[in-house]
């Protein structure tokens, strides 16, 4: 049976639909994240299955329940971390994870739970002592201290520094190890390709996408050739094809192309007129990122200039 | 087949429990705030600054002093926490546990009186032990019914004002707004006699019965009653009224603008 199951699921706000006609499901212990952009519906649509909203149309089954009508029962089997941090600040980490534990049927022992989200350094800190990171942890170690079978992540590393965005991920990483199902809303792509296995891409509150990161990754977008140009070369007598995409100040080609042989040929010529060794050249697939814009419809990627051979970007 | 979840299997935590123990992390949370020191510090700060050495404090002035200390705790710090808890997520974050709504409110709104009527008491020990305050058991166990009566009405009407506060920018102003003209015409610094109207009015509004019926208790003598029971009515009437409209206007999640949803 699927943990989630939504149905043409819509919920509107006042004329403003914000998720418009939604489906899927989400079989237990998939790890799946909702992308999108800014006011695509994707914390809507989160707090559809989490209970604080009724949708306005459609159907929505979480662990088999109407979440707006989930019982006591029902919420002892799921875990949430909400989009902001939301925690009382005068008491210590571990004062504050036993009153939670409390609260349900089968609680994860405290010093497990510090372990798994790193924080056992800091288990007598006060939360409000805390750094974001720190706290965003707690607010992790909430989410699962009651051993969820489902747990949502809304937006769990906005705000914090790659380090502390790290760590995050590992605790995040402990826990689906365990077979716990996963749904996280981000808007970073390297943070759903880490750490999720499918990943639903929505955009103006509708599903446009609903994939893998390698499929995202392999529908179509064009190939990327980079490259750093040694100090001492001319920049001047670069080819057509080549030189809207060099940046005259940190010398750093990046070619985004359907067909890469092409740029290819021309580069490697100029690098045998100037005897390059070509040294660091890269020669990679579609971005995810690329590749996301282009599923969202971004209007930057729609309007960049396209060639039968070359779809290119001049680099910043 | 998988085997059903502990959280199936297993019983859900008895609602009597949790009740407790929310109304303990409630009361640590306010006590470890400035909640003792407001609600204890201003009282006597202004019971001292009104009494000379050697004066005795009647029954009466400390029960107003504990009073002000009393509603000061049940209403501006309680509503401004609770405001403030609700625009940070904290109260969303609590609903979105297994927790009974009704006792993660039934433990604020307890804790608070439990705080409050601490304050209280504090205000009337200084009193007893600065400037010999006579009082009996049966006063003592009287007054602290009323206050028990008293915080619970007050910290009501809170919860009730504090779901037309959209922020917490907002919730110290409005609370004070209310609160200060309420103290002042009920006599809670000085008696309000005139106009007459003026004193009618104040009658009916909650810190006026609750000084006097506090004040009554503290210095009842033999044979009379403990207090008005017109005290008591219209402060049970501000309790009824303000957890009604708590009830039905309660807010759990922040304010945020229209279409703000992401």
């Amino acid at each position: 049976m699927s943990a989630i199951v939504l149905d043409r699921l819509t919920r509107r706000f006042g004329d403003f639909t914000a998720v418009d006609g939604v489906s899927f499901e989400v079989p237990d212990g998939q790890v799946v994240a909702i992308l999108g952009p800014n006011g695509a519906g994707k914390t809507t649509t989160l707090e559809m299955l989490e209970g604080f909203l009724a949708p306005t149309s459609g159907t929505v089954r979480v662990l088999g329940a109407d979440p707006h009508r989930g019982g006591r029962r029902w919420r002892a089997r799921i875990g949430l971390v909400l989009q902001s941090t939301s925690l009382d600040a005068e008491l210590t980490v571990r004062d504050t994870l036993t009153v939670f534990a409390g609260l349900y049927p089968a609680p994860r022992p405290v010093g497990e739970v510090l372990e798994l989200v790193d924080l056992t350094a800091d288990a007598e800190a006060r939360v409000g002592a805390l750094s974001g990171g720190q706290r965003r942890r707690v607010d992790v170690a909430i989410g699962i201290i009651g051993r969820p079978e489902i747990l949502f992540l809304d937006e769990p590393t906005t705000g914090l520094d790659p380090e502390a965005r790290r760590r995050a991920w590992t605790a995040v990483e402990n826990l689906t190890a365990t077979g716990t199902t996963v749904v996280l809303t981000t808007h970073y792509i390297d943070e759903a390709d880490h750490l999720a296995s499918r990943l639903i891409l929505l955009a103006r509150g509708r599903a446009v996408a609903d994939t893998t990161p390698d499929g995202l990754r392999s529908k179509g977008g064009p190939a990327t050739i980079r490259y750093r140009f040694p100090d001492d070369a001319p920049l001047g007598d670069l080819p057509g094809s080549l030189a809207p995409y060099a940046d005259r100040d940190s010398r750093v080609l990046v070619v985004r192309a359907d067909d890469a042989a092409g740029p290819l040929r021309d580069l490697l010529t100029w690098a045998e007129r100037h005897r390059s060794c070509l040294s660091g050249l890269e020669v990679g697939p579609p971005s995810l990122e690329d590749a996301y814009l282009a599923a969202i419809g971004d209007p930057v990627t729609a309007a960049q200039p396209t060639t039968p051979a070359t779809t290119g970007r001049r680099s910043p | 087949m998988t085997a059903p979840s502990l959280a199936v299997t297993r019983p859900m935590p008895n609602p009597g429990r949790l009740l407790v123990g929310q109304i303990g992390y409630q009361a640590r949370l306010l006590a470890s705030g400035r909640a003792i020191t407001i609600g204890v510090g201003l009282p006597v700060i202004l019971l001292i600054g009104s009494h000379g050495r050697g004066t005795q404090a009647t029954a009466a002035d400390a029960a107003s002093y504990a009073v002000f200390g009393l509603t000061l705790t049940a209403w501006a710090t309680y509503g401004v926490r609770l405001v403030a808890a609700r625009e940070a997520g904290v109260l969303k974050r609590w609903r979105a546990t297994p927790l009974p709504r009704w006792c993660y409110f039934l433990g604020r709104v307890i804790a608070t009186i439990v705080v409050s009527v601490a304050a209280a008491a504090a205000t009337i020990a200084v009193s007893v032990l600065l400037y010999h305050t006579h009082l009996t058991l049966t006063g003592a166990l009287g007054a602290l019914a009323v206050f028990v009566l008293g915080a619970f009405a007050w910290a009501a009407m809170a919860t009730a004002v504090t779901a037309v506060i959209p922020t917490i920018e907002a919730a110290s102003p409005t609370l004070m707004l209310i609160y200060f003209p309420v103290i002042i015409i009920s006599g809670t610094f000085g008696s309000v006699s005139e106009p007459h109207w003026l004193a009618t009015f104040a009658s009916y509004l909650p810190a006026q019965p609750l000084a006097d019926a506090a004040g009554s208790a503290l210095s009842r003598a033999a044979g009379q009653p403990l207090f008005s029971g017109r005290d008591l009515l219209v402060l049970a009437a501000w309790t009824v009224a303000g957890l009604g409209v708590a009830i039905a206007t309660f807010r759990w999640e922040p304010s945020r603008p229209r279409h703000g949803r992401k």
